[in-house]
Formats: structure tokens, C-alpha cells, sequence
């Protein structure tokens, strides 16, 4: 997999470690803001009802102080990742009933003319099954090794 | 112990590929081998093969959706979960799956 390719769907612009967000809502709104500064989705509001849709279907927290909100739109204009963290707080549905601190917003297209950033988007998932990557992505401050973290599982 | 499984949830984005490294991390650990198809938007990938099936001792479907082809593991010993479980307890699934198996066995 070429580095462009990991490049497009996930880069350091898309990685803010101080979000002041206090709660989900406003987690999802500053990732959103985040992707849409990138000109990555077309319009915030209809993305956001979106990824609401998905919240409404299942829990989106992972435990471990992690949440992957998602929302798939027709928004979208780049299959690609946000990544937020915060000290904050954040009241998360999830398996253990900690506070979520780190919020990884996928947003994925409706219709993609190749599935290489879906495929990206999967091994990106599969890399936060492992719990010692998941606390260093908590701790670092250094944002290309959180991209390198999350690369892990590409190929 | 020789596992098979499915892995497949609403969005077919992010929970399906976390549910299928989680459980073969935490088989790996237990020293058994594991071979898991996902059915995502992206597709069917890792598809099981009639041997795989043929093979497996225990069958494990972590799932919040219908899947495709859930007639193949017709007379096979299955598990079924939603992948929030996989997600969240691996380790205590696949010792779950492991007793299934020996008790089974036993009976035999």
C-alpha cells in the first residue's frame, strides 16, 4: 500500500490532541469541523445526522477509554479518519462505563469508486484490537506516532 | 482446537475487522489456530473454504446482521454473539468455545 494512499485517508491535519470538547456532541461537531476544513465532507450538519444514524443502531465506545463514531454519507467526499483527544470526560455509550477520551470519527463515502480506503479504514479498525496501542494513543503526543500506530495492521 | 468464524456488524466499516483481530489475538494466545471470514462493505474477504469448515471443531459467528452462507456450517457445534462480545471479551469467549468442545468430547 502506497504511503499517498494511507496520506489521503489519514494525515497529522486530521489529528487534534487538545479538543475542548465537554461532551459526545461536541466531540463529534469538532471532529466534523475538523474533516470539513480538509474538504473532506461537503456539508457538517447532514454528516452529523448521519453519523447519529449509526450511533442510534449500537454502542460506538469500544471500552478502554476509545470511541469510533462513523458515519456513512452521501457528504462525504474522502473515505478518511478524524482523530480527536481530549481530557475531558466524555460520557460514552460503552462496554466498561469509562470515560471516553480519545474519539476516532470515520467517515466513509456512500458509493466509493474503489475500495482501497474502505480497506484502509479496516486495517485502521484491526489495529484497535490490540490494548497496548490503544494506551499509547492515549499517552503520545507525538502525532506521527499515532499515525504510525494505527498503520500497524496495513499492508 | 481448530476455530472457524464470521465476523459481520450494522455498518460492515470498523466493528467487524476489531471483532476478527480480537478474537485471533486472544485464540493465538490460548494456542489454538483461527481463521475468521469478514462479510463488510467492502465485501466477503478471508472467505472460509470447505476444508476450513470441514476441519473446525467449533464454529463462531460474531454478528449483529444476517450473513451470507450460514447454511454452510449446518452440523457443525456453533457459537453465536453479537461482536460486541468478541469486541469486549475475547479472551472469555474462546475459553468459552474451548469448553464446548471438551464437554462434548466427553460425552463421547
Amino acid at each position: 500500500m502506497s504511503i499517498t494512499r494511507v496520506d489521503e485517508v489519514f494525515n497529522e491535519r486530521l489529528i487534534n490532541l487538545n479538543m475542548n470538547a465537554v461532551n459526545k456532541k461536541e466531540a463529534i461537531e469538532e471532529l466534523t469541523k475538523n474533516l470539513y476544513k480538509e474538504g473532506h465532507i461537503s456539508d457538517s450538519k447532514i454528516f452529523i445526522d448521519d453519523v447519529y444514524l449509526r450511533e442510534n443502531e449500537g454502542q460506538t465506545g469500544l471500552g478502554n477509554h476509545i470511541a469510533i463514531p462513523h458515519g456513512k454519507s452521501d457528504t462525504v467526499k474522502i473515505t478518511s479518519i478524524a482523530f480527536g483527544r481530549t481530557k475531558n470526560d466524555l460520557i460514552w455509550e460503552c462496554p466498561d462505563d469509562k470515560p471516553v477520551h480519545v474519539v476516532i470519527l470515520f467517515a466513509v463515502r456512500n458509493v466509493d469508486k474503489t475500495t482501497v480506503h474502505l480497506k484502509l479504514l479496516s486495517q485502521i479498525a484491526m489495529a484497535l484490537a490490540d490494548d497496548d496501542i490503544l494506551n499509547r494513543l492515549l499517552k503520545t503526543n507525538d502525532k506521527a506516532e499515532i499515525i504510525s500506530l494505527l498503520s500497524q495492521e496495513i499492508s | 482446537m481448530n476455530i472457524i468464524g464470521v465476523a459481520a456488524c450494522v455498518a460492515g466499516i470498523a466493528h467487524t475487522y476489531i471483532a476478527k483481530k480480537k478474537l485471533i489475538l486472544a485464540a493465538e494466545k490460548a494456542g489454538h489456530t483461527i481463521h475468521i471470514e469478514t462479510q463488510g462493505t467492502i465485501g466477503i474477504e478471508d472467505k472460509l473454504t470447505d476444508n476450513d469448515i470441514k476441519s473446525a471443531d467449533i464454529v463462531i459467528l460474531a454478528i449483529d446482521i444476517q450473513i451470507k452462507g450460514k447454511d454452510r456450517f449446518i452440523g457443525k457445534k456453533m457459537v453465536e454473539v453479537p461482536t460486541e462480545v468478541a469486541v469486549h471479551s475475547p479472551t472469555a469467549l474462546i475459553k468459552k468455545l474451548q469448553e464446548i468442545v471438551e464437554s462434548v468430547e466427553v460425552k463421547k
